[in-house]
């Protein structure tokens, strides 16, 4: 028997090794999917979404269930993710082939990629600009989505980045709302002495340092310097302005936080309950935050909002806000293409939109006329308002690069916290990251 | 002829455990091989042949050769605290004259192993965490505010502190393993020892560490191969960071394939996981075969 066991062995091995070989080779090119069709609504309309927990979690859940009143034949199969989560779940999924009907997306080199992979479906006939859908939207919002003149991405909130702060702590510290980032800086100190964390701020997940990064980028190193960075093929990299937002970033981090270079150790979250629980004055917030940083301690007439102040002789642009709206592709393989849109259409109506603009869920809705003073809280309604009023949004450091490179610049902002590297050295790593992606 | 057909007939009631085996554990394997000599790019499903490219590019990476160091610091901890450590402890529960004691030490001792990996990384980064975190308030409370920081924060404590919540999570276990190994020691060994005059340290060394020596080796692959496959306490406390300074090879591999989507890279850094592990497991069986008490 032994003799025979080892040939046998080596067969199976043999056959299995095939069997993986012939695996390989790229996915079959995706059907064009039709999105104008008339949609047939019956079947289960999967959706993986960025809404998991509270407050969020219920939002999709009552959308799937009305629109299942409206059409009994159609069922949905929900999967919520959180932030971190969808992620991996995305990857996951998309390497599987097996990506839902309707997925989260964020923009620019997130969203590109499922696009130039052939897996978002082209939305154009029924969301370009010029459509009765289309109108509906921001222009700003849709364009975000847009490549190459075609439409792929339906927005479903916009988003921004602010300094949210409490106005009695300034008012107990005697400190005005900063107009320059040197001021910022320099109110730190009465804040502290009044008895406040000058600025709360946790960077375990790294992402939250990458926020005051770019913002602080688009400040000291001039757009088209920016945009030709973002991408490795032209990047250069060796603008000064990028060791001096590095090094503002520092002042700030050593100079207004308590944690200091332990901010590493400390999740955002705790940052925010923090600011929520009147420990600290000031709190780095997008808008989605914003209904979740009042509380019994800050009360909504207490919260102000401004946008990072603009360092002095910044050679960028001040105008820039930090921000981009998020939201959701459709699956181009997706036997079901016009039933999602039909959802979606359904998802961003105006009564749907007011409702998620407004508290618990404080989504800023992208759809024209949804955020009111009326719909939402007045902090969102005014950082709306000032993300409509902003000329242009700087995206995410850690959706608009390169994985590879957002990756050296999260690395570099926690060694830059930590004080385990220097500007000059991250600026470096992130030029050899990016070196390496071309 | 019989036999033979009868051996034929028990071949096939295996077939299908080798069915199942070759396609859960012996099939990844190899497309594991097979994937790290792409360079796959999951959007658009094109999968380019690279043939050792990843595993040139691993040789240049210093994050790869830091994990490793990493690994390897955390296998050396482990074996000093949850071999030789939980081998000293269970001899000194198994030296406790009441067996009352006996069994509510091993259960003090064991507590911690019941409760998750997920959960106690949870726990630990609540208890090290520089504001609330009852670690620090202790130190404060104690005079000792001076050494308060921010303990996964930073690169100089944050692999430390998560080898410390690790070898507090594993402790018990051996502690178990080696106590019910002591156990299995005939008593007369003992009894006689201790007619010749041998006292507890001279029982410990001569008698009780060379009878369990089975359950040391066996401790010692568990102990090493875990060390080299570390990922969920890592993930929940630190994530690998800051600026990688926590990355092991497990959460290196995650972050290559899922967050800097070079899945071709991270199925190298796993071929490389395996062989370590696998060379550690043949190693130490072979010893451990060598080394088998009988009585």
């Amino acid at each position: 028997m032994r003799p025979r066991a080892l040939p046998t062995f080596a067969a199976l091995l043999g056959t299995l090794t095939l069997a993986a070989c012939s695996g390989g080779g790229t996915t079959a090119q995706a059907p064009k999917a039709d999105a104008a069709a008339t949609p047939e609504f019956s079947g289960t309309l999967s959706i993986l979404t960025k809404f998991a927990g509270d407050p969020t979690g219920p939002y999709f859940e009552n959308l799937a269930a009305a629109y299942t009143k409206q059409h009994p034949q159609v069922k949905f199969e929900l999967i919520q993710e959180t932030d971190q989560s969808v992620k991996d779940k995305l990857k996951t999924l998309t390497a599987s082939d097996a990506l839902p009907d309707i997925y989260f997306t964020w923009t620019g080199n997130w969203a590109d990629n499922y696009i130039r992979g052939g897996r978002a479906a082209d939305l154009t006939a029924v969301i370009g600009p010029d459509t009765e859908w289309g109108k509906t939207f921001s222009p700003g919002s849709l364009a975000a989505f847009a490549r190459d003149g075609k439409n792929y991405g339906i927005p479903l909130y916009g988003n921004g980045k602010f300094m949210g702060y409490s106005k009695s702590a300034f008012d107990k510290a005697g400190v005005a709302v900063p107009k320059t980032f040197e001021e910022l800086i320099a109110a730190c100190g009465p804040l502290r002495k009044a008895g406040y964390e000058p600025i709360a701020f946790g960077n375990k997940d790294g992402w939250p340092a990458l926020h005051y990064l770019q913002q602080l980028f688009a400040y000291n190193v001039p757009d088209a310097t920016l945009q030709a960075d973002f991408d490795p093929a032209t990047a250069k990299l060796d603008d000064p302005g990028y060791v001096t937002a590095l090094t503002q970033f520092k002042t700030l981090v050593d100079q207004c936080t308590d944690t200091r270079e332990g901010t590493n150790g400390v999740l955002y979250s705790s940052a925010q309950e923090a600011f929520a629980g009147g420990k600290a004055a000031m709190y780095y917030q997008e808008i989605l935050e914003f209904d979740n940083a009042t509380s019994d301690k800050v009360k909504p007439d207490d919260f102000g909002i401004f946008q990072l102040p603009v360092p002095q002789n910044a050679p960028g642009d001040g105008a820039v806000l930090e921000g981009s709206p998020e939201g959701y592709l459709i699956n181009a393989k997706s036997p079901r293409v016009a039933l999602a849109v039909d959802f979606m259409k359904f998802a961003t109506s105006l009564e749907n939109a007011k409702t998620l603009s407004a508290p618990p869920y404080g989504q800023p809705s992208t759809v024209v006329g949804a955020v009111t003073e009326d719909t939402s809280s007045k902090a969102v309604f005014e950082g709306v308002q000032l993300v409509n009023k902003a000329p242009k949004l700087a995206i995410w450091l850690d959706t608009v690069t390169v994985p590879e490179v957002a990756d050296a610049w999260l690395a570099g902002g926690e060694a830059l916290i930590s004080g385990g590297s220097t500007p000059d050295k991250v600026l470096e790593s992130v030029r050899q990251a990016s070196n390496s992606a071309k | 002829m019989r036999a033979t057909l009868r051996r034929t007939l028990g071949l096939a009631w295996v077939v299908p455990a080798l069915v199942l085996v070759g396609v859960f554990v012996y099939l990844p394997l190899v497309q594991n091989l097979q994937f790290s000599t792409l360079k796959w790019d999951i959007y658009s499903g094109a999968q380019e042949y690279v043939g050792l490219g990843n595993y040139t590019k691993l040789v240049e990476d210093p994050v790869f050769w830091s994990s490793l160091g990493n690994n390897v610091l955390y296998a050396a901890v482990s074996i000093v605290f949850q071999v030789f450590g939980a081998l000293l402890l269970a001899a000194l529960i198994e030296g406790v004259r009441s067996e009352r004691w006996q069994r509510a030490l091993r259960a003090i001792y064991f507590i911690p192993s019941a409760i998750s990996l997920t959960v106690a990384g949870l726990l630990f980064y609540f208890i090290y965490e520089p504001n609330l975190g009852p670690l620090n308030h202790a130190l404060r409370a104690t005079g000792l505010g001076e050494l308060a920081q921010a303990w996964l924060g930073q690169e100089s404590t944050a692999m430390s502190s998560i080898i410390a919540m690790s070898q507090w999570q594993g402790f018990g276990y051996s502690t178990l393993l080696f106590a019910v190994a002591i156990q299995r020691i005939p008593a007369e060994i003992y009894g006689a020892a201790a007619i010749d005059g041998v006292g507890a340290v001279g029982r410990f060394f001569r008698i009780t560490v060379p009878l369990v020596r089975e359950m040391t080796g066996l401790m010692a692959i568990v102990t090493l191969s875990g060390a080299f496959q570390v990922f969920n306490e890592v993930m929940v406390m630190t994530a690998g960071g800051p600026n990688n300074s926590t990355q092991v090879l497990g959460t290196w591999l995650y972050r290559s394939g899922f967050v800097r989507n070079n899945f071709g890279y991270a199925a190298a850094i796993a071929t490389v996981l395996f062989v370590i592990t696998l060379g550690v497991a043949v190693a130490q069986l072979w010893v451990t075969r060598r080394r088998r008490v009988e009585w």
